[in-house]
């Protein structure tokens, strides 16, 4: 069973879905194939991906603040009321 | 039966190596790290006496998750810091039609300073807030930001979408005040 090839609108609204590895191979492989074939489409994925890019790198946080452990574990002895 | 110093290794080996996602989603969350600090001890407390409820050998990031985003959202309601919830008619626009002509790559993004970015997410509101920051701050994956925020991936999806598209067209706005880019031809 052949599905028919997905046209633009159908692409661009799986993109960022498609980006993030979060929709079925199947689907994932049209996607695909419809990218291959239509310039706009991906280069509307281009954007997409680099604003993606842009969130994870801009607003991921790598350090933890000193001491928070060691104020949770202290917190932790002491009893609830 | 665990004994009170079983309770405390174990959630020392299980709960704390979590340390660090949690703080990075409540930093993002809250925006302040001193908030962010009272959030994650909080929620880490509330963790610890509820230690006994947690399956071992289930996903202990999203069960610490959960408890975070719930401490979150119920003091965001506590302080009355608007509605949760949006009108969801009001809809943002696509900004990739307006910059296709001249910057298809959405290099502009780039000229963006981080605290513009930052502030820009922390003017969504909370519930497409939480989405994005789960899924692509943090980096989880769909199924576990529905078990966390107890909605169904379909949700997370339709959040994330108009989330993330709130976020751009902020971010297309701001650039286009500061002349990082040229606002769309109307002719």
């Amino acid at each position: 069973m052949t599905l028919p090839p997905l046209n633009c609108a159908e692409a661009v609204a799986q993109l960022q879905d498609y980006l993030k590895g979060e929709i079925t191979p199947e689907l994932a492989e049209r996607v695909r194939e419809h990218l291959a074939v239509c310039r706009g489409c991906l280069q509307h994925a281009e954007f997409e991906r680099n604003f993606l890019q842009v969130l994870e790198t801009r607003l991921r946080v790598t350090t933890v603040p000193s001491g928070l452990r060691e104020r949770i574990l202290s917190a932790l002895d002491t009893r609830p009321r | 039966m665990n004994g009170p110093a079983d309770r405390h290794a174990t959630f020392e080996l299980e709960a704390l190596p979590h340390l660090g996602s949690m703080y990075r989603v409540a930093l993002r969350l809250t925006g302040e790290p001193a908030a962010a600090e009272d959030l994650v001890q909080d929620a880490m407390l509330k963790a610890f006496r509820a230690w006994d409820r947690f399956r071992p050998g289930s996903n202990a990031r999203a069960w610490l998750l959960t408890i975070l985003r719930n401490e979150f959202i119920n003091g965001y309601r506590r302080e009355k810091r608007g509605p949760v919830l949006v009108e969801l008619d009001a809809a943002p626009y696509a900004i990739y039609g307006a910059v296709a002509g001249n910057d298809p790559e959405g290099r502009f993004f780039d000229s963006i300073v981080d605290e513009r970015v930052q502030q820009a997410l922390l003017d969504l509101p909370a519930e497409f807030r939480e989405v994005v920051v789960l899924s692509d701050v943090e980096g989880l994956p769909y199924a576990e930001i529905s078990e966390i925020a107890g909605i169904p991936v379909g949700t997370v999806k339709s959040r994330l979408f108009r989330g993330r598209r709130l976020l751009q067209t902020a971010l297309y706005e701001h650039a286009v005040e500061m002349g990082y880019i040229k606002p769309r031809n109307r002719t």
